[in-house]
């Protein structure tokens, strides 16, 4: 019997205007509202609301027999509270399902961890209060870091944070020859791992719609053979983490995905040899099966799967490298808005802006880029912090 | 006395503004128009942009039908019967442009009846962007309509701005006699490297041996004619550009720190590099200080990424292509203009920024050195001088004012009507 662990993650950056030189020292708005809000309603039409409304009317027909995981960063909420108020109670009322878990993250949705430790908390503990305050929901053991990044640093911090497991990218170089589909152990700490099956996930998140695949089209009987298959083979869990933005945004709802998932959600729930699961769950009911020795940072970004969709560039190293030089003088200022925008300015989304990575990652870095070139992403990024300088310094 | 008539080729002209060429053309053509009767043959006009007194033809406006009419009544004489032929090799891979020709070819005038012909298709030629691939498609057909729209003129001598009308300045003059002025803005060497000997060269230099006479806008692109083109420097007359007067102001800056501009196209020739290096060395010694970069070329990316590298992110700013507005509104802020440049024949924007009261330092690789004697300088390459020069006028405020009021006194010898003035001594002198 293999435990589908279904995972969705929901993030909106606040995305930066087109800040100019000539802005430094006169424009205190770093953002860029108006694009921010015709991407969150876009996305809500096409993706929050409808698949929000699928997901309950599963969850409440299937009666505890389906159950996925959320993780919602703090300023994805922030803006559907202020804008959006329709998707935030639907995620209220998922929560309120009882069948839904949401993991612990950054509230920036950041990569504060590899900077500052103390940071880093703050926005846990911050994320944990906006569920509270937004949802009125608790926060699982279970924590996600921005992008799936996981390494064994960060394993053994968490678990003296008192988290009880962690999701990871079922990256080749950690995994080596072995499955995903088992629950293994950190080699720096007792905390268990989940490692996503990116094979499996990517069939439906990036394959799904993908005409020149070999198994397109992605039918559900293919999909749960797929599955079985696993199973067959011993699989205790396939962790399916994937961008909720996949239900109708990533794939449009014309190419039937909506129809693929809830009849996979259907036939999952009566399949003997299948069935769902939280990440709680999973890790409650399993044993690891070996070590995960992840020295270097892995994540679900680009090919590479490591760190260097957001640094890897000389812009990039100098845009983290200015921002978290901030890290002092913005905590002295005791200023909540300014350590609100400071708070913003670390989002994972800026720097992935910056790549200037070619090829097929290349594609996808432009696709979600609201800028013309990385460089363009840079400079504006870089004269938004000159502003925020001064501010610091008053 | 009658006045001379000067028939001006020109290639650059506002509103198409890619550098200094296009303002000094209007420099001199304004100056020269109190003078002397004038006539200027563009690729490109534009109704907004008129000279009083200047007969300003655009190719791209012009009335095949009513031409072809004003030459068959012309009485200009045709004294040239030959080709004109320039020796140029076009080779692949040219830094100005690409070529296809593979093959060691000549640039050739037909000659139907002594004279080129045209067509509708050549004018149509002009409508677009006056550089591009085919620009040595362009200077050809240029050549032919500049030639046919010469001979329903009268004029005394021919003044041609740089390589992109030397063909059509060689064809007049060996059509119709009159004595060739070119007017070097810039060079190759300048432009591509110093060891360039590409076929724009080759047509600088064929065009320099055959003209009469030799305009340099500075004693330092004189000297590169002589040394690296083998000119007689007896030929070559330094005249160098005015400025128009400019409505200066001052723009309190924003920021607290110092502000040092860098302005031009982010290509070698300028040296954005040298002053990359420069801002480091200066930040290093007085850190209160940011720099922008403004303009956009092929260095730009490099710049950026060198930038970021060297961790001036948030001091050094880039603000890419710039209007003129956003220009000013830069030198109105700026502490210290400093312009490295590697090659430069001229450098206006160096006057600009002494118009604004910014003090100047300047590389003595740019020939605009020689007009602002009161300048701080250093060579290109010395970036540590360069640094140093930077540093006193940021710390001394004294200095800095009384560079300043140098910089206006050196601007009151700077006009346009001093080069008209040159020019036209010029002129009489090749007529005599």
């Amino acid at each position: 019997m293999s435990a589908i662990n279904l995972y969705f993650q929901v993030h909106q950056p606040f995305r930066l205007k087109e800040f100019s030189f000539f802005h430094i020292g006169r424009d205190y708005e770093y953002e860029n509202h108006d694009l921010n809000l015709s991407v969150l309603n876009k996305v809500a039409d096409k993706c929050y609301i409808p698949a929000g409304k699928l997901l309950l009317e599963l969850l409440q027909k299937h009666e505890g027999k389906f159950k996925l995981n959320f993780s919602l960063s703090g300023v994805f909420l922030e803006q559907i509270a202020q804008f959006r108020p329709d998707v935030l109670e639907i995620f209220k009322a998922l929560y309120q399902t009882g069948y839904v878990e949401f993991l612990s993250e950054t509230y920036y949705h950041s990569l504060a961890f590899h900077y500052s430790e103390q940071e880093f908390d703050r926005q846990v503990a911050k994320h944990t209060e906006a569920l509270q305050k937004y949802l009125g929901a608790t926060p699982s053991k279970v924590f996600r870091n921005t992008e799936l990044i996981y390494s064994n640093e960060l394993a053994k911090y968490l678990y003296d944070k008192g988290f009880e497991g962690v999701l990871s990218e079922g990256a080749d170089n950690v995994l080596e020859t072995r499955s995903p589909n088992f629950v293994y152990e950190s080699i720096a700490s007792p905390i268990l791992v989940l490692l996503r099956n990116y094979k499996l996930t990517d069939d439906i998140a990036f394959r799904f719609s993908d005409k020149n695949w070999k198994e397109w089209p992605l039918t559900v009987e293919k999909y749960t053979q797929f599955l079985e298959t696993e199973a067959e083979n011993g699989a205790e869990v396939v962790n399916l983490f994937m961008d909720y933005e996949t239900l109708g945004e990533h794939q449009w709802e014309d190419t039937g995905i909506f129809t693929f998932f809830t009849a996979l959600v259907d036939d999952i729930v009566a399949h003997s040899n299948l069935h769902f699961a939280t990440s709680t769950e999973v890790i409650q009911q399993h044993k690891s099966q070996g070590t995960i020795d992840a020295p270097r940072s892995i994540s679900w970004a680009d090919l590479e799967r490591d760190l260097s969709a957001w640094r890897s560039n000389s812009l990039q190293y100098e845009a983290f490298n200015k921002v978290y030089d901030f890290e002092k003088a913005v905590l002295a200022k005791n200023d909540e808005n300014l350590l609100h925008t400071w708070g913003k300015l670390q989002t994972s989304d800026h720097f992935y802006y910056m790549s200037t990575k070619q090829a097929s990652d290349g594609d996808v870095h432009s696709y979600f880029s609201p800028y013309h070139s990385p460089y363009d992403a840079y400079l504006y990024y870089l004269n938004i912090l000159s502003d925020f300088e001064l501010r610091i310094r008053g | 006395m009658n006045r001379l008539k000067v028939l001006m080729l020109g290639w650059e002209f506002p509103p198409i503004i890619n550098g200094g060429l296009g303002i000094a053309s209007q420099g001199i053509a304004k100056a020269l128009s109190s003078v002397v009767d004038l006539t200027m043959i563009l690729p490109k006009t534009s109704a907004n942009y008129v000279l009083d007194n200047v007969d300003l033809i655009g190719i791209n406006s012009l009335n095949l039908e009513h031409l072809k009419e004003e030459i068959s009544h012309s009485e200009t004489v045709i004294v040239g019967t030959k080709s004109v032929i320039v020796p140029v090799d076009l080779l692949p891979y040219q830094p100005v442009y690409e070529s296809e020709i593979e093959i060691q070819e000549e640039i050739q005038e037909q000659l139907n009846h002594n004279f080129p012909e045209i067509n509708q298709e050549d004018i149509k030629s002009f409508a677009g962007e006056i550089y591009g691939n085919d620009i040595w498609e362009k200077i050809d057909k240029y050549a032919k309509i500049a030639t046919n729209i010469a001979a329903t003129k009268e004029f005394d001598v021919i003044h041609a701005h740089d390589w992109m009308t030397f063909l059509a300045g060689l064809t007049i003059k060996e059509k119709f006699g009159k004595p060739l002025v070119l007017h070097i803005h810039s060079l190759e060497t300048d432009r591509a490297g110093i060891g360039s000997r590409g076929s724009v060269y080759q047509l600088e230099q064929y065009a320099a041996q055959q003209a009469d006479a030799i305009i340099a806008v500075s004693q330092y692109t004189a000297s590169v004619l002589v040394h690296h083109y083998g000119i007689d420097a007896d030929k070559i007359t330094v005249v160098h550009n005015g400025i128009e007067p400019i409505s200066a102001f001052k723009t309190e800056k924003p920021f607290p720190e110092k502000l040092v501009v860098f302005l031009g196209r982010l290509t070698g020739q300028k040296g954005p590099d040298y002053f990359l290096e420069t801002a480091q060395k200066v930040m290093l010694a007085y850190p209160n200080v940011r720099f922008v970069i403004a303009g956009t070329g092929e260095k730009l990316k490099a710049l950026i990424e060198t930038g970021a590298y060297k961790q001036l992110g948030t001091r050094l700013h880039f603000t890419g292509f710039s209007p003129r507005e956003k220009v000013f509104e830069m030198l109105s802020m700026a502490d210290v203009y400093c312009m490295p440049s590697v090659s430069e024949p001229f450098g206006l924007s160096a006057l600009e920024a002494a118009s604004f009261g910014v003090p100047i330092v300047i590389s003595n690789q740019a020939g605009v050195s020689e007009v602002l004697p009161s300048a701080l300088r250093a060579d290109f390459w010395d970036v540590i001088g360069m640094a140093r020069q930077i540093v006193s006028l940021l710390r001394d405020k004294e200095l800095s004012n009384q560079k300043v009021k140098e910089a206006y006194k050196d601007l009151e010898e700077v006009s346009w009507a001093f080069a008209a003035e040159k020019s036209v001594a010029l002129y009489e002198k090749l007529l005599s």
